[in-house]
């Protein structure tokens, strides 16, 4: 790739967006930052991204999933891949995928899951691999 | 349409008992013939002089027609005919024969002087309880007639029939014609007393056996209602939304109540307006009214004070504010009571009939158990949504910073912030490690305070363990081999399945398989196994050759956080929650758990699990 990757973190907690924004500019990709679900919207608006990487839960519970939801819906936007980063798998662990069927009755929006807290070598090897196009949109493995 | 039922049960009712009885009739009949036979050739062996010709005549008449009927009750019986006429054709045609028969017999006996007089009684008894007073006494009085035209014609002298005698006697001392008449008076008396008493009785009895099928029926009733309304709790206790809970008894109550309409109005939480939430069979418009403010209905108002509301017909009186909106909906009458638990009240629940005083008293007392069982199924529902709701804020609020600084720590530890010393690397080394303890810990504490509330929700079902422990035991292979142990694991073929959730399994298998692996020392051992004690249960039980429990610490093993003293100076990482966890789960499954224990030489942990086989009393 010749131009320099383009990655967008959604995230509302700045500890996390800036450990992340630290670990992907070691590797020398651009990054950028949204807090909020409505702010990511506008950033990809601007400017599509090469990578997403996005929080689960915000405000809500569902905020993530609703973005990446809407995200899937776009024509224009099917296309990014989408990192999920959450605490997520683990709450499913837990309480038992059944809990989770309302929101798993759609494909899955998202590329890839990783899991909090973040660990860096993880998260360039998923960054990498989906700005690669290693992961199939839309489905999860 | 109840009362064509109540005919129809009625009908069957007394058709059954007139079928009976008009078997037993052929039946009894069998008997009189050769009774009656039988008494012939005896009056022949003692000499008598009776026209035996006619007489035996008279019994092969009645065996004849006896075959007759004989057949026409098998007919009826495999054709059972719904309608009672066809029984009662053939309980006339029946009791005419026989009526008949005994006339020609009597008349060939001796006339009114006949010794078979008597049987015409029990003739009019039999009539009287098959069929209707005025058919009774009909046949009463012909008997009579008849009767009273043999002692007018005396066929004796007409046919030139002989009088009975034994030898040269007289069977019967002959009777002067007057002497006849009073003879003839008396017994058309009895006759009639006995037609009286038998139709009195008779009434009576039937009056009784409406009443009891009345009652019957109303039981039926009832029945149905209250299984209906199981059915009904049974239902709304599956939803896990207060919408869909409230949906759900709205269309149910309808259904049971038989009523067009149902709603639910909810109080806001000042207690000052109440909102439809949810309605069955009213019209959107209808529930699409502004909120109605308490203090302005008068209505409403008592009903969330607590008091029953039933309107028989809303046209006559000025209920509403708006009376065409809600006849417009078809509504007549009404039944309304508030949704209360305890004290507080949730709302008020109506039911709606397009009939005038559709509502009995019987029935509002059903539809005010039936309130307060909903009533306490939306608030119980809602409790276990706050809670929930309460735990997965929590969970978030509690793992995000936990969260948030490991990613931080990462950094440190990975070298994205540059070199550390020694000294720093060992620091946040030790921050890493007291990170993720506090991390297990919150993990185990919101596990153990949901774990109630998200597997009840979830109905159990057989779950295979052998397969739920196999698929874990890779994980487990492995910590062993780096820790240096012996891992053992033995699995029963064939084992009954359990009845419980996957996920309650695994957190007993988890638990106390790492427990193990955790407190037994390198080249010590661990075995895991899974057997049957019976079809009822099954066994999991871990042994190892580990550090022990002191036995003082054996009945705290079970308390949240406790953690024995040699577990604490040997590992430093655990909550203290783990074998709470198990025990609560456990007790979900109606499973047991026992720990046995030697210090320095090892722990044996037996749990039952109780099989699919199993009553589960709960």
């Amino acid at each position: 790739m010749a131009t320099i990757p383009d990655i967008l973190i959604i995230d509302d907690d700045r500890d996390l967006v800036n450990s992340v924004r630290i670990i992907l500019e070691s590797r020398n990709y651009h990054v950028r930052a949204a807090y909020n679900g409505q702010e990511g919207y506008c950033s990809i608006e601007e400017k599509i991204p090469d990578l997403i990487i996005l929080d689960v839960m915000m405000t809500t519970d569902t905020e993530g999933f609703d973005l990446a939801y809407k995200l899937r819906r776009n024509p224009k936007y099917v296309n990014i891949p989408i990192l999920m980063v959450t605490g997520f798998t683990q709450r499913m662990a837990e309480l038992g995928p059944e809990n989770f069927q309302h929101i798993l009755s759609e494909d899955w929006p998202v590329s890839q899951f990783l899991e909090k807290p973040i660990d860096p070598e993880q998260l360039l090897a998923a960054a990498e691999a989906l700005l690669m196009g290693e992961a199939s949109h839309g489905h999860h493995q | 349409m109840d009362i064509i039922n109540d005919t129809i049960k009625q009908q069957i009712f007394f058709r059954k008992e007139l079928r009976e009885r008009v078997y037993w009739f052929i039946k009894l009949r069998w008997v009189a013939a050769v009774i009656g036979l039988a008494g012939l050739a005896a009056a022949r062996l003692m000499g008598l002089t009776l026209p035996l010709g006619p007489l035996v005549g008279i019994v092969l008449f009645i065996i004849g027609y006896n075959i007759i009927f004989l057949l026409v009750g098998r007919r009826l019986l495999s054709t059972r005919p719904t309608e009672v006429r066809p029984y009662h054709i053939f309980a006339h045609v029946q009791i005419s024969l026989d009526i008949i028969s005994l006339f020609l017999m009597i008349m060939f006996t001796g006339g009114l002087a006949s010794p078979l007089l008597i049987f015409v009684i029990f003739h009019i008894v039999l009539a009287g309880m098959l069929l209707s007073p005025v058919s009774c006494f009909g046949y009463t009085f012909m008997v009579l007639l008849a009767l009273g035209a043999l002692l007018l014609i005396n066929p004796q002298g007409l046919l030139h029939l002989e009088t009975i005698r034994i030898g040269s006697h007289f069977f019967f001392h002959q009777l002067q014609h007057h002497e006849l008449i009073i003879s003839y008076l008396i017994f058309a008396m009895a006759l009639v007393v006995a037609a009286y008493l038998i139709t009195s009785v008779k009434v009576t009895l039937r009056a009784k056996g409406r009443e009891l099928l009345h009652i019957s029926k109303q039981l039926d009733i009832s029945n149905t209602k209250l299984l209906a309304l199981y059915e009904m709790i049974k239902e709304i206790g599956t939803k896990t939304r207060l919408q869909e809970l409230m949906d759900s008894a709205t269309h149910s109550a309808a259904r049971i109540m038989g009523v067009k309409a149902c709603s639910i109005k909810l109080l806001d939480k000042d207690k000052k307006y109440l909102e439809f939430a949810s309605s069955y069979g009213l019209s959107q418009e209808f529930v699409a009214i502004d909120r109605i403010e308490v203090d302005k209905s008068t209505i409403n108002r008592q009903i969330i004070e607590g008091s029953l509301y039933s309107i028989g017909n809303l046209d006559e009186e000025d209920y509403f504010q708006y009376p065409n909106d809600v006849r417009k909906e078809g509504v007549v009458s009404m039944l309304c009571l508030p949704l209360r638990v305890g004290h507080k009240t949730l709302g008020v629940f109506c039911v709606y009939s397009g009939e005038s005083n559709y509502f009995s008293a019987r029935d509002a007392d059903f539809f005010s158990l039936m309130t307060d069982l909903i009533a306490l199924a939306m608030e119980e529902l809602s409790q276990s949504t706050a809670k929930t709701w309460f735990l997965n804020k929590t969970a978030h609020q509690l793992r995000s910073p936990v969260s948030a600084v490991m990613s931080m720590l990462y950094l440190l530890t990975k070298g994205y912030l540059g070199s550390l010393t020694v000294q720093q690397q060992e620091t946040v080394a030790r921050c890493e490690k007291r990170l993720s303890i506090l991390r297990d810990t919150i993990n185990d504490l919101l596990k153990l305070a949901s774990e109630n509330d998200e597997s009840r929700r979830q109905p159990f079902h057989p779950v295979n363990a052998a397969a739920t422990l196999q698929a874990m035991i890779p994980i487990y292979l492995n910590q062993a081999e780096q820790k240096g142990l012996i891992f053992e694991v033995r699995v029963a073929a064939e084992l009954p399945q359990v009845l419980g959730l996957e996920r309650l399994l695994d957190e007993i298998f988890t638990n106390l398989i790492s427990n193990a692996i955790k407190y037994t020392a390198a080249g010590g051992r661990v075995l895991v196994s899974l057997s049957r004690e019976s079809t009822e249960k099954i066994v999991f039980k871990v042994e190892d050759t580990g550090i022990g429990i002191p036995e003082s610490d054996l009945n705290r093993l079970f308390a949240e956080f406790f953690r024995a003293e040699n577990a604490r100076s040997m590992v430093e990482e655990g909550t203290g929650l783990g074998l709470a966890i198990v025990k609560e789960v456990l007790d979900q499954m109606n499973g047991t758990i026992e720990v046995t224990s030697q210090i320095g030489r090892g722990t044996t942990v037996i749990c039952l699990i109780p099989t699919r086989y199993q009553h589960v009393i709960s």
